[in-house]
């Protein structure tokens, strides 16, 4: 595999420098003559490389730095120290041919205009684009199809719902064809079969054009079902990079029994942690190691009617990360 | 060629933007009718006690009301609601957006907004200007006509620039709309030739605000008033201008993204 990388960060650092005051009226008066400053490590030293057509979920808590990051491979800021290089280019230097391959889409703010019909400001980003008119047609009608836009483009922004316009900015943001996608919780606020619509989307864009994508989000669904690797940073440090099923393994040392039993309230305490026992089906938390022993014991014990092994839920080995 | 077709896009949203809300082609009109009412009105007032007004005639005033009109009407045209989207987008972190395109990010801010219906005051300017002229029996030559438009063009570079270095400071400061409610009333003050004001509100209105470039020396070059040393400085000045707004507008830049920290 000698491919390049699309994305390559190398002992990345932003340091921000924010003003600081006490609370108070006479603090803010006194701000005004001395401004007090305070140095904010948002990213401290962060190095990852994505190859092209991977989709990477780029997790962590609010403020660990995710959204400085995407901002700095998408050239919004210019980092403190370290290198970057996304296709080639240094994102900062914000080279058109470089800005023309990539898109930034963030979940919590609207990049189409408000009072006019969605197709105009599609319109809008074709001439920004300069993008060829059959080519232009061709995409559009393409991600069109894929995300049921045919009755939202004439409409105007205001009247469409938060998920509609989700979809829209969406294909707002690809009528270009990205080659690299940055995407900043594309599905937040979005009820469950929207934030499914928008996650097999992206999806198919990516098996489709070879596209890399970044992604970050709150929702583990859209993580287990786009990203095989994430990478997880907490207080601006990596603190994980790898596939989805090595982070499982690797912070949750335990598995979940869930047992049906063909009788009522057994006390199942000595074979593990029970975490739920809802009428005859109990729920158990068991050291991995033991898994086997403890399967055969219960088998061998008592009247099982089903038995399944799993691992946690995903939501619960990242809380397990970040309490490390 | 690419620039002249992205203005052309921005313009048809602008147009499409303001047929969402028609009514407010009426209240422009009327808006605009009636500031032309009163400015006529003024002068007639004026014009009933004096023949002349530091040496302009009645209808060299009503002329330069025609570029006031003219000249404000672009800025509220196309310059004022793009600034004003500038801040907003700086506040809000829309402006990603536009730095994540592959243009130039100052066009692409300078004609963000287009508010169609101010075409009415430009219309109107134009029709004040032209009803100036044929009162003075069309006594104008070729040359005039090139060095007014030449001058328009300098002082429009000249407001231009000293918008996009107000709406910059938004980089630093968040709120600025406050300064920008000062300009509005400083424009005001172009409706009259600069000559007429004291020395030092002449010298704010030239230097500090550039009106005097943009409103009366054009006016001056209808009514053979412009002297060389006006021309050139209308030309030096705008280059200088737009130079140094540019890289003001570069530098504000760099603080937005914290490359200068």
């Amino acid at each position: 595999m000698a491919t390049t990388p699309d994305i390559t960060i190398q002992n990345l650092r932003k340091t921000y420098v924010v003003p600081e005051r006490d609370t108070g009226l006479g603090a803010a008066i006194k701000s005004l003559i001395v401004r007090k400053t305070r140095d904010v490590e948002a990213v401290k030293d962060i190095t990852f490389t994505v190859e092209p057509g991977e989709v990477v979920g780029f997790l962590g808590p609010n403020g660990a730095g995710k959204t400085t990051t995407l901002k700095m491979l998408s050239g919004l800021l210019h980092p403190t120290s370290g290198d970057i290089s996304v296709l080639g280019y240094t994102p900062f230097n914000r080279n058109k041919e470089f800005l023309q391959q990539i898109t930034l889409v963030m979940g919590q703010r609207n990049q189409l205009i408000w009072d006019i019909p969605v197709g105009d400001s599609f319109e809008r980003n074709r001439a920004i684009y300069r993008l060829p008119t059959d080519e232009y047609n061709h995409t559009r009608d393409e991600l069109v199809d894929l995300l049921d836009l045919a009755e939202l483009l004439p409409k105007p922004v205001r009247n469409l719902s938060l998920g509609e316009r989700m979809k829209c900015e969406v294909a707002a943001a690809l009528l270009h064809r990205p080659q690299v996608l940055f995407l900043d919780e594309p599905t937040i606020g979005l009820d469950v079969t929207m934030q499914r619509r928008i996650r097999t989307f992206i999806g198919e864009y990516n098996k489709r054009y070879n596209a890399t994508v970044l992604l970050t989000s709150h929702y583990m669904a859209d993580v287990e079902a786009l990203c095989k690797r994430v990478i997880i940073i907490h207080h601006g440090q990596l603190l994980f990079d790898g596939a989805l099923t090595e982070l499982v393994n690797r912070f949750s040392p335990h598995k979940t029994i869930v047992v049906d039993l063909d009788i009522e309230q057994a006390d199942l305490s000595n074979y593990g942690d029970v975490i739920t026992a809802e009428g005859n089906r109990i729920t158990l938390r068991v050291p991995k190691s033991e898994t086997a022993t403890v399967t055969g014991r219960l088998l061998a014990d008592l009247p099982v009617i089903d038995l399944t092994v799993a691992d946690p839920p995903i939501e619960e080995v990242i809380e397990q990360v970040f309490s490390t | 060629m690419h620039h002249l077709s992205l203005i052309w896009t921005f313009f048809r949203i602008g147009i499409l933007n303001e047929l969402a809300y028609r009514i407010n082609f009426y209240v422009q009109l009327l808006q605009s009718l009636l500031s032309l009412g009163t400015a006529i009105g003024g002068l007639a007032i004026v014009f009933s006690h004096t023949d002349s007004l530091g040496g302009w005639q009645a209808v060299d005033i009503l002329a330069l009301l025609g570029v006031f009109m003219f000249v404000g009407g672009i800025i509220r045209l196309v310059i004022q609601p793009s600034m004003a989207q500038l801040m907003e987008d700086v506040r809000q972190g829309t402006l990603d957006f536009t730095l994540t395109k592959p243009r130039d990010a100052q066009f692409l801010i300078s004609i963000s907004q287009v508010r169609i219906w101010r075409v009415i005051d430009i219309f109107l300017g134009i029709a004040v200007l032209l009803t100036a002229l044929i009162y003075r029996g069309l006594d104008i030559g070729f040359t005039d006509v090139l060095l007014f438009v030449l001058v328009l063009f300098t002082g429009g570079a000249i407001i231009y620039s000293f918008w996009l270095m107000l709406a910059t400071l938004t980089f630093w400061f968040l709120r600025i709309e406050n300064i920008l409610v000062i300009f509005q009333s400083m424009y005001e003050a172009g409706r009259w030739p600069i000559g007429i004001y004291p020395h030092w509100l002449r010298f704010v209105l030239t230097f500090l605000v550039p009106v005097a470039f943009a409103i009366t020396v054009p006016a001056e070059a209808l009514s053979g008033r412009l002297t060389t040393e006006s021309i050139v400085i209308s030309i030096v000045l705008s280059i200088f201008m737009l130079a140094f707004s540019r890289w003001f507008w570069k530098r504000g830049l760099k603080n937005y993204s914290g490359a200068s920290a």
